[in-house]
């Protein structure tokens, strides 16, 4: 027995170490971009910090017709904008084929199911075709209008609603609740986990998309940071100091958001075992 | 009597009415949208597969050509072989690795949440910004190398050996994804009941027949989770070999992500590059099915 405790404890440092080599990336980006570029790829410690390279994002940028602080914006309109939408429609559409008894919902039930199947790269290019018929290329409306909804989050909803005793619901509408109060007032916070797993996948998901972003926007102006930030890399790979602030800015939102849903996040994980 | 009864029926009638007008309301709009944004790329997708196109001119029906010319095509086939020799670093990497990850997790003594943060954080990472910093991280002169070479006297050319490239982005993915899978199979891991090894233990098993009869067989299902899940992310990989390698050395990471890319927009073939992409989808779910057919059991915990 007491050699299986020793064994624990060397499994757990153990283990904590290979965490900090597992964040290690991220400690060596995040110091990095505050060294002179001539030090970032030979010390650890830096000798001196600056700022320079965040200067250049921020400043100089603009004059390389690459706008950082506009994509940076750009990236979050589009991904809070995607991620409101799909919670709002994925409630909406969730408690009709979940809680209403009619048939058309049972059928769009399965279909939701059926349209998971198909992984979205087979859709791309007949995408691509569609939003250049809508003379959408190089709009925002290109890269938030294909995403306003979500089958996978129409799926989680409508599981969680399920879960809901059907006495909850009379008893509102005994007292004369309408639908919307039902669904945005007594529902949503009774599956506020799934609203918050499915806000964090989607704004994590449209936040680091990068495929669809570099085929239908060419406009720098408008471009989300990802796109613009490896095109800088294209054109600009000597640059690695701004490159790899760029990196940090990129980043931050997403680690901020998962640390703020990072409970969600554990519960989202058991959730895709059922 | 009959009247008390009746008004709580009626009124429940009545809601059903409402509740189905509401429903409709609701959902037709949706199917509005989810036909224009989803069934007409579908069509599309088919029309495209077999018709010849450059985004300018009629589309020509062509039969099954855009499907024939793939067995003529030497980069399609390089592409294939690509995919499997990513699968084969990968999927042992990713099993084993998440597997023991799950293991130790089990046994932690005290600082279970910043280890669980730690590999997650790895996963919500942006695809773009990791790929530029390991880039940048494991360049030939970069700060890995100059570690190597201090140690051994060695540097190692990660991202320009073809298969030292192909390991370098599955150690990415791997770095990637290690955290999230291995989350999953710790929940398989503890729906185990501990009765169970009580019971092995008291007929006088190992630790060995514990895990190897016990163990493993009981979180077959998560096992065969994370193994679908990451067959189905190889065939993806796009945004790593994009920036990192550019499909090099000798187009040997070269993705069915990248080819239908440039297929589009480089060679402006829109056809041909829809019927790879719908080809990919079919080989991965032919091996995903493979996979089921073959290793997932029914477990039951009685």
């Amino acid at each position: 027995m007491k050699k299986q405790e020793i064994g624990a404890y060397i499994i757990t440092i153990l283990l904590i170490f290979l965490a900090i080599i597992w964040i290690y990336p991220y400690i060596w980006l995040f110091i990095s971009s505050f060294k002179p570029a001539e030090d970032i790829y030979t010390t650890f410690w830096p000798k001196s910090l600056t700022l320079d390279h965040y200067k250049f994002i921020f400043i100089m940028a603009n004059r390389f017709e690459r706008p950082f602080v506009r994509a940076f914006l750009n990236s979050l309109f589009i991904s809070t904008t995607v991620t409101f939408s799909v919670i709002i429609t994925s409630a909406l559409v969730g408690y009709a084929i979940s809680r209403i008894k009619f048939k058309t919902g049972q059928v769009l039930f399965n279909f939701t199911i059926w349209q998971m199947l198909f992984p979205g790269f087979m859709f791309m290019i007949p995408l691509f075709v569609l939003i250049r018929n809508f003379n959408w290329l190089n709009t925002y409306k290109a890269l938030i209008v294909p995403s306003l909804t979500s089958a996978w989050g129409i799926f989680m909803f409508a599981q969680a609603f399920k879960t809901i005793p059907e006495d909850y619901v009379d008893a509102a509408r005994m007292d004369g609740a309408n639908d919307f109060w039902i669904i945005f007032r007594l529902m949503f916070p009774l599956a506020g986990s799934t609203a918050s797993i499915v806000g964090l996948f989607t704004f994590i998901g449209i936040w680091d998309n990068f495929l669809w972003p570099l085929m239908v926007m060419k406009d720098y102006n408008k471009m989300p940071l990802s796109v613009l930030l490896a095109s800088f890399n294209h054109e600009y790979a000597s640059y690695i100091g701004p490159i790899l602030a760029g990196s940090v800015i990129q980043t931050i939102p997403m680690v901020l958001i998962f640390l703020l849903l990072r409970k969600y996040f554990l519960q989202g994980i058991s959730m895709s075992l059922r | 009597m009959s009247r008390m009864g009746s008004g709580p029926v009626n009124k429940r009638s009545k809601f059903g009415r409402k509740e189905r007008i509401f429903g409709y309301s609701v959902i037709i709009p949706y199917v509005a949208y989810t036909a224009i944004f989803w069934g007409y790329p579908f069509v599309w997708m088919l029309i495209l597969a077999f018709t010849k196109w450059n985004f300018f001119s009629k589309p020509r029906f062509v039969w099954f050509d855009n499907f024939l010319k793939m067995f003529t095509d030497k980069v399609f086939l390089q592409i294939i072989l690509n995919t499997l020799n990513f699968l084969a670093y990968l999927i042992p990497m990713i099993l084993i690795s998440s597997l023991l990850f799950a293991l130790a997790l089990k046994k932690v003594k005290f600082g279970r949440t910043f280890i669980m943060l730690s590999f997650l954080v790895a996963n919500v990472s942006s695809g773009v910004a990791y790929s530029l910093l390991f880039s940048n991280l494991f360049a030939v002169n970069g700060p890995v190398n100059r570690v190597f070479d201090a140690l051994f006297g060695v540097t190692i050319p990660w991202f320009s050996n073809p298969q030292l490239a192909i390991f370098s982005i599955c150690l990415i993915i791997t770095w990637k994804f290690m955290g999230y899978y291995g989350l999953i199979l710790y929940a398989g891991l503890q729906q185990i009941p501990q009765s169970l090894y009580e019971a092995a233990e008291l007929d006088g098993a190992n630790k060995k027949v514990l895990f190897w009869k016990i163990t493993l067989p009981l979180i077959n299902p998560s096992l065969v989770t994370v193994t679908v899940l990451a067959i189905m992310l190889t065939f993806g990989i796009f945004t790593e070999p994009y920036l990192i390698t550019g499909g090099g050395p000798m187009q040997r990471t070269t993705t069915f992500m990248i080819y239908m890319y440039d297929t589009a927009f480089k060679r402006i073939d829109p056809s041909y590059a829809t019927t790879v992409a719908v080809v990919t989808a079919l080989l991965s779910y032919g091996l995903v099915t493979l996979i089921r057919k073959t290793f997932e059991r029914e477990v039951s915990f009685v």
